[in-house]
């Protein structure tokens, strides 16, 4: 064997290690997390995470020789990368609670994932996830008691409602820039909260309740999953729903960022009259970024509304969009890994911290200011471009 | 009729001259620091509780209801303190968002604005409930037959007076001129020895000190404060500013008196107006910029070539 090709192989076998290695650490800690019920081992933990990221900015050869394996294992990364998402509730023995914060986690990662695409790649504001998703959720809602939608009808139907406000909102949002539009969807948001609050269909401050849950193959999601003889909380069927979900935003994701959309988007962030002078549609391509996050938090709200069976205008206020974006950001703007670790980071943060329970919004205040000012760079930087090989 | 038609009218240039108390501040921030302070509406609901607890204190170690020489070095007070910390919260936060993008800015103001009501709710005895505020004010005067709350006239005196005072301050004095300096351009005014940090903190104080006017009176006008009413004076003061284009101290007065205008007549004329008083005034506000991008007075931005 010559030296090269023993280079190669080991190469590989070091690269494959690294990526299970991370992989299989980072569910561990989720793992650990998730369970943790003392608040001092909460902290512990936390401080482990602030530990191992500092730890990353100081040793840059570490953290690209990760990245490089990633790139290299690419296929063996993503296929690990499943197999734990979908192993991921056996292991948490059978704790209700914990399955619930993925699931919330999960449907606040396509949010922020939603949000990315304007706020992260085309660098446009928008306070008014938070009023999609509701839009999405009181769809759907009113399809199923009204109608009886089933739940899959309904998951389309809310997300084209979604999308065609997040078209309405677009529109006159295009005349404005910077404060401006900032200000625009900050309205639309309240617009849409005071009206759920006082219109008579939408059961006003009450809100809806009684939202059937799904069926699949005459299996009810409100029943307990029963895999191999081995039995999952019911709480299982929506982590696995919100999980393709998360699943498909990923690949939706990743496509639109290598396509002419997402370099369109990039530009416009760059610089928005040369990106006009490189010939390229800037009212166009910014009403796209409203569509699609739009599109998204709709279908967030459609499996909110049918997993927690009850809405009300009390969980899409201005606050939950200010959470949303706070989420890309602290995360990392215009990276994916980086604002789904946001997500889960800010979704979990306040409820393992249910020791300080009175505290727990001041205490959310605090970790943002402190975020932005000790990486206003976000957990996972925004990554150069990449072209060609 | 008449009289209704007088009370409304009453009502409208109150609650307008209220909230261009808050919207001003907006404005003036936004002019000299570039900075859209979000929690200007928390820090100005700051004077109430302050002032309350004040006029508590003093009563409770005097005994009896406090005297109106007490009720008014309370106030006075509030407006002192939540001056100055305007510009502690610009030393400890705002201050290192300066250079970032205007997106960090915004968000980390949203938070410090969480931080400040939560503070409210934990800090102030029974902070979650609401407050019975006394009106500052009491009495009324009866002119041509019509009963005028002596309240409404003092709001509007007191901020007629405030506003002019900044204007007078902003145009015809060396503070004014500094502060203009700052505002165009940051480090020509250094070259002319004038110190951007100190205008910064002047600005930062007498933003707040006039924003805890527009609190005290918000407070009063509603006859009871709460944690949260910051949300709704600080939305509606932004709101104001940005309609009258940020940065313009008279555009700044036009959109608080528009959007008093229609709250007023939304409130007296569609049924359940009370409820959905904000989906008018947002409609309007997005109206606004859909035709006019930059706000009423607001400059163009001129595009870079």
């Amino acid at each position: 064997m010559s030296v090269t090709a023993t280079r190669g192989t080991s190469g590989a076998a070091a690269a494959l290690s690294i990526v299970a290695l991370t992989e299989i650490g980072s569910a561990a800690f989720l793992r650990q997390f998730l369970l943790a019920e003392d608040w001092r081992v909460v902290v512990g933990l936390l401080g482990f995470f602030a530990m191992v990221l500092v730890g990353l900015q100081r040793m840059p050869t570490v953290e690209a020789r990760i990245e490089s394996s990633f790139s290299a294992q690419s296929r063996f990364a993503t296929l690990l990368g499943i197999a734990i998402v979908l192993l991921f509730p056996f292991l948490l023995e059978k704790s209700t609670y914990a399955l619930h914060l993925l699931i919330i986690a999960q449907l606040y990662a396509v949010l922020a994932l939603a949000l990315n695409f304007q706020l992260g790649s085309a660098n446009i504001p928008n306070f008014a996830t938070g009023a999609s998703y509701g839009i999405g959720a009181y769809a759907s809602a009113l399809l199923a008691l009204n109608w009886d939608v089933s739940f899959w009808l309904a998951l389309p139907a809310a997300a084209v409602v979604a999308t065609i406000f997040g078209f309405v909102l677009g529109v006159p949002s295009m005349r404005t820039r910077d404060s401006y539009l900032a200000l625009v969807t900050i309205a639309f948001g309240v617009v849409v909260h005071q009206l759920l609050n006082n219109l008579e269909f939408t059961g006003g401050p009450n809100g809806l309740v009684g939202i059937p849950a799904p069926e699949l193959f005459g299996h009810s999601f409100a029943s307990p999953l029963v895999i191999f003889g081995h039995s999952l909380p019911s709480q299982a069927n929506f982590y696995y729903l919100s999980a393709a979900l998360v699943g498909v935003s990923i690949l939706f994701a990743a496509r639109l960022h290598h396509s002419r959309i997402g370099l369109a988007w990039n530009a416009l962030r760059a610089d928005e009259l040369a990106a006009r002078c490189q010939g390229i549609n800037a009212t166009w391509y910014k009403v796209l970024a409203f569509v699609v996050d739009a599109f998204l938090a709709g279908f967030a709200g459609t499996i909110y509304a049918f997993y927690v069976g009850f809405i009300s205008p009390d969980n899409f206020t201005f606050l939950v969009s200010v959470t949303i974006m706070t989420m890309v950001i602290a995360g990392g703007m215009d990276n994916t890994l980086g604002v789904i670790v946001g997500a889960f980071l800010l979704t979990m943060l306040p409820e393992k911290l249910r020791a300080f329970s009175d505290y727990r919004i001041l205490f959310f205040g605090v970790t943002v200011i402190a975020f932005l000012m000790i990486r206003p760079q976000g957990i996972f930087p925004q990554r150069l471009r990449r072209y060609g090989g | 009729m008449t009289e209704q038609l007088v009370q409304q009218l009453l009502n409208w240039i109150t609650l307008g001259s209220i909230y261009a108390l808050v919207a001003v501040g907006f404005s003036l921030l936004f002019g000299v620091l570039n900075i859209i302070h979000f929690s200007h509406g928390d820090v100005s609901l700051l004077a109430p509780f302050l002032a309350l607890a004040a006029v508590q204190t003093v009563s409770a170690s005097l005994g009896g209801s406090p005297t109106v020489a007490a009720i008014v070095l309370a106030v006075l007070l509030a407006v002192i303190v939540t001056g100055l910390l305007g510009v502690v919260l610009y030393y400890l936060v705002i201050k290192r968002f300066q250079n970032a993008p205007a997106m960090m800015a915004l968000v980390a103001t949203v938070a410090l604005g969480i931080v400040l009501r939560e503070l409210i709710r934990h800090l102030y005895p029974q902070g979650s409930n609401p407050h019975a505020v006394p009106r500052l004010v009491p009495g009324s005067i009866e002119v041509l037959g019509v009963t005028i709350p002596a309240f409404n006239l003092v709001a509007i005196l007191v901020s007629v007076l405030s506003v002019g005072l900044l204007f007078y301050m902003l145009e015809r004095t060396r503070l004014g001129l500094h502060i203009k300096a700052v505002s165009q351009d940051r480090d020509a005014a250094r070259l002319i020895s004038i110190s951007p940090a100190r205008v910064f903190q002047i600005t930062f104080f007498i933003a707040s000190a006039i924003g805890a006017i527009g609190g005290l009176f918000f407070a009063g006008y509603a006859g009871i404060v709460r944690f949260d009413f910051s949300v709704d004076i600080g939305l509606i003061g932004f709101s104001a500013a940005v309609v009258g284009g940020l940065g313009s101290m008279p555009g700044a007065i036009i959109g608080s008196l528009l959007i008093a205008g229609l709250d007023t007549l939304v409130q007296a004329t569609v049924p359940n107006g009370a409820s959905y008083r904000q989906v008018f005034v947002f409609l309007l506000v997005i109206c606004v910029l859909v035709f006019r991008p930059a706000g009423l007075l607001g400059r163009t931005i001129v595009e870079k070539v």
